[in-house]
């Protein structure tokens, strides 16, 4: 059989979700005896397939192959039982117990009152460890252990379930460099001993260094599937996760005034890692951040609404230097508001109905000396966004967790046109979004940025950015690298970003 | 409309509606104006319990201290009208006062210790009960004004004016929560602290005044039981004041108050406190004895639990969540 | 690491120097309080109450709450006097019923915990109100007198002049459960289940049961300890388990568990009895007043508390990792 070559395969995977196409006839196909790498932007899918491959979700289409053979996985434990060792990025340890009896913690479900002989668990634990190089007592309680020698545990415990294929989720993200290069010789040493390895990251030197396929999502697509690594530069994975070979980008061209800016970062440091960071907004101006995930981008707006500190260098609203402290002054002071790409935790309260969700952040400016404000008095400034935003709801009164996620995405960007907030920064605004409330969203920035509000657009979407900003600065590592002028010409301009991400 | 007869507000009146048909049928008595005084008297006192308790219950934790905070604040009453001589005025705002204080206290140490409210609550139940019965030595304070204890006995149509107080108060608070900026700030931070705070509202400045706002609450609820009895007594709310946790749950989990913080039904509460002492005292008439009603509210606390976890799966499964 | 270090770093080890070192030092103040009666109140204080604490340990080890203990305690206790007196059953029988009512009470919490997913503080909470109200309803609140000879002789005598026979069962049940929560696989699952729910999931490891069994084991611990009152008591009160609620968090949080689950010592839980049941006597010692106790109970719960928190935001902050 054909299929047999590879240790797992999915084949044309579909998966849907109400309103979105979350993969669309996706294919993976991962060989033993190869570091197989899975690349994409927010949104692309990825977390989907690996939810897929792990057995969380169903697929809707498609099937899925284990060392050739068909098979289906109801549950996690299905996928584990076919031979899918799976290392999460939160760790799936229990602290206190020994590294011997984490890896071997399967064996608890079993014989529940044997008595258990943590001597020979350490013996059989042992040649785990040693085969990835790790020289630990296997005694040792696991919270005695750093994030790394953590992570080692896990693929140990992967390993000693006899799985054939690893699966790494974003293994690096809270490694030093030099952890980094000590897994990677493991991962190195698993691969030669015939071992398949998913790893799945965006740090794109590493997959340069370490994988020896790539396959690529874009926009829940396979862009490229199990391609070789071989004759692909750093510069290539940028371009197929991002670049589009035939991009028809819509753009206005935009009159720009000279007037001073509105917001003013100067060479500002902040508590989560932000150095060096200067940038500035003007009114009327859509100015993009771009950046790979993990760039701080987010991070980066937190700071500015004030939800984290700032520890050097200075902010400037309307030319005057502010410290800002706290997001309440962020909007009621100075009118810079935030709309979070995370919807669920940070944007939204999804529990409460559409009118309390647009009005939280007017309850105070509209409240009488008592304190009071009326449904009516948030109503008559709500409702006409709401109304012009077009969201699709029976009533002002529904849940907003009720809704579509284009509909409250809209309904997060109408908080805070209801508050006329002067700068907004907007976080991935059309991620797990459908076409048309998209093309929507995008029309309403630029409205926004036509009526003089300025606009700090945070966006992994390469056309979206294209197709919106004036002027486009590049983050990676939570420090600028450049800013450019957006001409709309999309081959320059993706080319000059793409040079600015990996200078 | 529809929405209205799959609340809870609507089957506890159909539960209050169906409880006094029965009793009303068994006890002829049920309906004479000494039961109606009765009734309205404890159901003032329990709404109000509940509504303090729902008052933490909004930020999505609980305080089991709500009994010591209101024995304190009954015996801080009692001594500012006995020992201090002050007017009985007077005496209220000091008694109100020591329960904002104690309140403050518990939120405090909630949002800087991050720890959960159970602990903080457990260990400061017993830290005021303690000081309380220290100060106190255990001694009530029963030389109270007449007006004191006439308020006690006040009515208005069979109707004590304990429940009337009650119903005032919860008027109030329900106001409070529907058309005060501070109110909704208050739910909304509690429904989800971080959303709340990239909104602009200090989700910790608001955990804080949801817990002083509870203990105001549990201190106006002792002071209606220091007029019923005429005497502020240590043993009011019983050993640490464990003796409000029941009814203190009963009521809002009842009407609808979602125990993970952010929805509140100040009515719902109120109703809940009605059901649960028409159902008190209708079974008491029928000589079902005092104790066995105590384990009767414990299984009617986890069907009211069960049933909303029922209703929550047939609304998922049906689609309407 | 060396030997001594291991003994630092046990969760034991706090509570138990704090313990000697504060029986010494009353002690030398006041030569009453390591006189041998007085130290039989202690040992007898640390027997019964370190049953009670087990109990709700168990259900702190998997992360939730036992609210219900004192109910089960009371029940159990009233079972076994009521069983006697009235049915003239012999003791043995009477406390195996006892604790059959227990583990079935357990039984009932768990089973509701687990298979409902509402938290264990609301359903523990009605348990308590059903538990105490059974038991009230049963008895009318009326204590039962006529207690056997040989159970107030199990209360109140010591073996060999030495051990009090109560301690036996608390010697025995810790000795148990420590092997069950260091050794045995479903001790593990408790521990696990506490620490990290959806590692255990992945495991294969029912959570269901897991939940089901701390509950159970808290059951019959509970209707042990309210057994071993009536015994210490020499008298039936329904009474018992009102004022266990409190002491059954106060001693483990001093011992070191952490609420949240997955860390709990039965040694630190055991010392952490003791040092409650030093400082009570203390107080009564120094006629300060008894009212007292109460508020210096809760203030130890927060020191505790504080000091649990900032051990975790040290051990956060990674110092001495491998």
């Amino acid at each position: 059989m054909e299929t047999a070559r590879y240790a797992f395969e999915a084949r044309s995977v579909s998966k849907f979700f109400p309103g979105v196409k979350a993969l669309s006839e996706v294919s993976l196909k991962l060989s033993a005896g190869s570091i197989h790498a899975l690349l994409g932007e927010n949104g692309a899918g990825k977390s989907t397939l690996i939810k897929i491959v792990t057995g969380v979700y169903q697929p809707d289409q498609g099937s899925l192959f284990c060392s050739g053979q068909a098979c289906r996985f109801s549950g996690p434990r299905d996928a584990m039982a076919a031979g899918i060792g799976v290392v999460h990025q939160e760790r799936n340890l229990i602290p206190r117990f020994s590294i011997a009896e984490n890896i071997f913690l399967e064996r608890n479900g079993r014989h529940l009152f044997r008595m258990i002989d943590y001597k020979a668990l350490a013996r059989e634990a042992r040649p785990w460890l040693e085969r990835l190089g790790l020289d630990l007592d296997p005694a040792l309680p696991v919270s005695r252990l750093t994030v790394a020698k953590m992570q080692m545990v896990e693929i140990a415990r992967a390993l000693a379930l006899r799985s054939r294929v690893l699966l790494l989720d974003e293994p690096t993200a809270s490694l030093t460099p030099h952890e980094a290069e000590a897994l990677f010789a493991v991962l190195r040493k698993l691969r030669d001993e015939g071992v398949s390895m998913l790893f799945v990251s965006h740090k794109l030197e590493e997959v340069e260094q370490l994988c020896d396929t790539v396959t690529v999502l874009r926009d829940g697509n396979n862009v490229c599937d199990a391609r070789s690594t071989e004759s692909l530069g750093r510069q290539d994975f940028v371009h197929l996760m991002i670049g589009r070979t035939e991009q028809v980008v819509t753009r206005r061209d935009r009159e720009q005034e000279d007037v001073p800016p509105f917001l003013e970062l100067k060479s500002v440091s902040s508590a989560l890692g932000h150095r060096d960071i200067s940038l500035a907004v003007r009114p009327g101006e859509i100015v993009g951040l771009y950046g790979l995930v993990g760039a701080g981008r987010s991070e980066l707006a937190k700071v500015i609404i004030g939800r984290y500190p700032v520890t050097a260098g200075e902010i400037r609203v309307d030319q005057a230097p502010v410290k800002i402290r706290s997001v309440a002054q962020a909007i009621h002071r100075h009118g810079i508001g935030y709309v979070s790409e995370d919807r669920k935790h940070e944007g939204l309260i999804l529990d409460h109905s559409v009118l309390e969700n647009a009005g939280i952040t007017v309850w105070r400016r509209l409240a009488n000396c008592l304190g009071l404000v009326g449904d009516r008095s948030i109503r008559a400034l709500v409702e006409p966004h709401i109304r012009k935003l077009e969201v699709r709801t029976p009533s002002l009164h529904q849940k907003v967790g009720l809704l579509s996620g284009g509909n409250q995405q809209k309904i997060s960007v109408a908080k805070w046109l209801s508050a006329g907030v002067k700068l907004l920064i907007i976080d991935e605004p059309t991620v797990g979004i459908d076409i048309k409330s998209k093309a929507y969203l995008h029309e309403l920035i630029h409205e926004l940025a036509d009526k003089g509000t300025a606009v700090l657009l945070i966006s992994s979407d390469m056309p979206e950015m294209i197709s919106l900003a004036d002027r486009i600065v590049v983050m990676n590592a939570y420090r600028v690298q450049g800013e450019l002028a957006n001409t709309g010409e999309y081959a320059k301009v993706s080319a000059g970003i793409m040079n600015l991400i990996h200078d | 409309m529809a929405s209205f007869f799959l609340s809870n507000e609507f089957g506890l009146i159909v539960g209050i509606c169906i409880f006094i048909a029965i009793f009303s049928w068994v006890d002829a008595n049920f309906w004479s104006p000494f039961n109606l005084f009765v009734i309205s008297r404890s159901a003032g006192v329990y709404a109000l319990i509940g509504l303090s308790m729902m008052a933490v219950i909004a930020t999505g934790g609980l305080s089991l201290a709500i009994g010591a905070i209101g024995v304190c604040a009954a015996m801080a009453f009692g001594w500012a009208i006995e020992s201090a001589g002050l007017h009985w005025s007077a005496s209220l705002a000091v008694a109100l006062a020591v329960a904002l204080a104690l309140g403050y206290v518990n939120g405090w140490l909630v949002v800087r210790t991050g720890i959960h409210s159970f602990v903080i609550t457990l260990a400061t139940m017993s830290v005021f009960f303690g000081g309380m019965l220290f100060l106190s030595q255990g001694q009530s304070f029963r030389a109270l004004p007449a007006e004191i204890t006439e308020f006690g006995r006040l009515k208005v149509f069979s109707i004590s004016a304990l429940f009337l107080t009650a119903v005032a108060v919860a008027l109030l608070l329900a106001a409070f929560y529907r058309f005060a900026a501070l109110g909704r700030e208050m739910l909304a931070a509690g429904a989800c602290p971080e959303a709340a705070e990239l909104s602009g509202v200090h989700s910790g400045r608001m955990f804080i005044l949801c817990h002083v706002l509870s203990a105001g609450l549990a201190g106006i609820a002792a002071l209606l039981v220091t007029a019923r009895f005429g005497a502020a007594i240590p043993s009011m709310a019983g050993q640490l004041g464990q003796d409000w946790l029941m009814p203190g749950f009963l009521a809002p989990v009842l009407g609808g108050t979602l125990l993970s913080g952010g929805r509140v039904s100040v009515p719902g509460t109120v109703l809940g406190a009605i059901l649960v002492t028409i159902l008190a005292n209708g079974l008491l008439r029928m000589s079902i004895g005092e104790f066995w009603v105590q384990a009767i509210l414990g299984c009617l606390l986890l069907a009211a639990v069960l049933g909303d976890v029922m209703r929550k799966r047939y609304l998922a499964a049906s689609g309407r969540a | 690491m060396g030997r001594t270090s291991a003994y630092f770093q046990a969760d034991w080890f706090g509570p138990a120097v704090i313990s000697v070192l504060a029986v010494l030092v009353i002690g030398l103040i006041d030569r009453a309080f390591i006189s041998p009666a007085a130290l039989d109140v202690l040992i007898l204080a640390v027997a019964l109450n370190g049953m009670i604490v087990l109990s709700q340990m168990v259900v702190i080890a998997i992360g939730q709450m036992n609210l219900s203990v004192g109910g089960i305690g009371g029940l159990a206790a009233i079972s076994f006097a009521g069983l006697m007196q009235v049915q003239g059953l012999p003791p043995v029988a009477a406390a195996a019923i006892a604790l059959l009512i227990g583990v079935a009470a357990g039984l009932f919490n768990g089973w509701l915990i687990a298979t409902t997913g509402i938290s264990a503080f609301v359903i523990t909470l009605a348990s308590l109100s059903l538990f105490k109200g059974i038991n009230l309803g049963i008895t009318s609140a009326q204590p039962f007198y006529e207690i056997p000879a040989v159970v107030k002789a199990f209360g109140s005598e010591a073996l060999f002049d030495m051990l009090p026979f109560l301690s036996l069962p608390t010697i025995v049940i810790a000795f148990a459960l420590m092997v069950l929560l260091t050794r045995m696989p479903l001790g593990r699952n408790i521990l696990a289940v506490g620490a990290n729910p959806g590692a255990v999931a992945l495991t294969g490891v029912s959570l269901k049961w897991t939940v089901i069994a701390a509950h159970v084991i808290s059951g019959f611990l509970a209707a042990a300890a309210g057994v071993m009152a009536v015994a210490r008591l020499q008298i039936g009160l329904p009474t018992i388990g009102d004022d266990w609620l409190l002491l059954s968090f106060a001693a483990p949080v001093i011992g070191g568990a952490v609420l949240s689950g997955g860390h709990v010592s039965v040694g630190a839980t055991l010392w952490g009895v003791a040092i409650v049941a030093i400082i009570t006597q203390a107080l009564v010692l120094f006629k300060i007043d008894p009212y007292l106790v109460q508020a210096v109970l809760g203030l130890l719960i927060l020191w505790a508390v504080g000091i649990n928190r900032w051990r975790e935001v040290r051990a956060r902050k990674g110092e001495g990792k491998l």
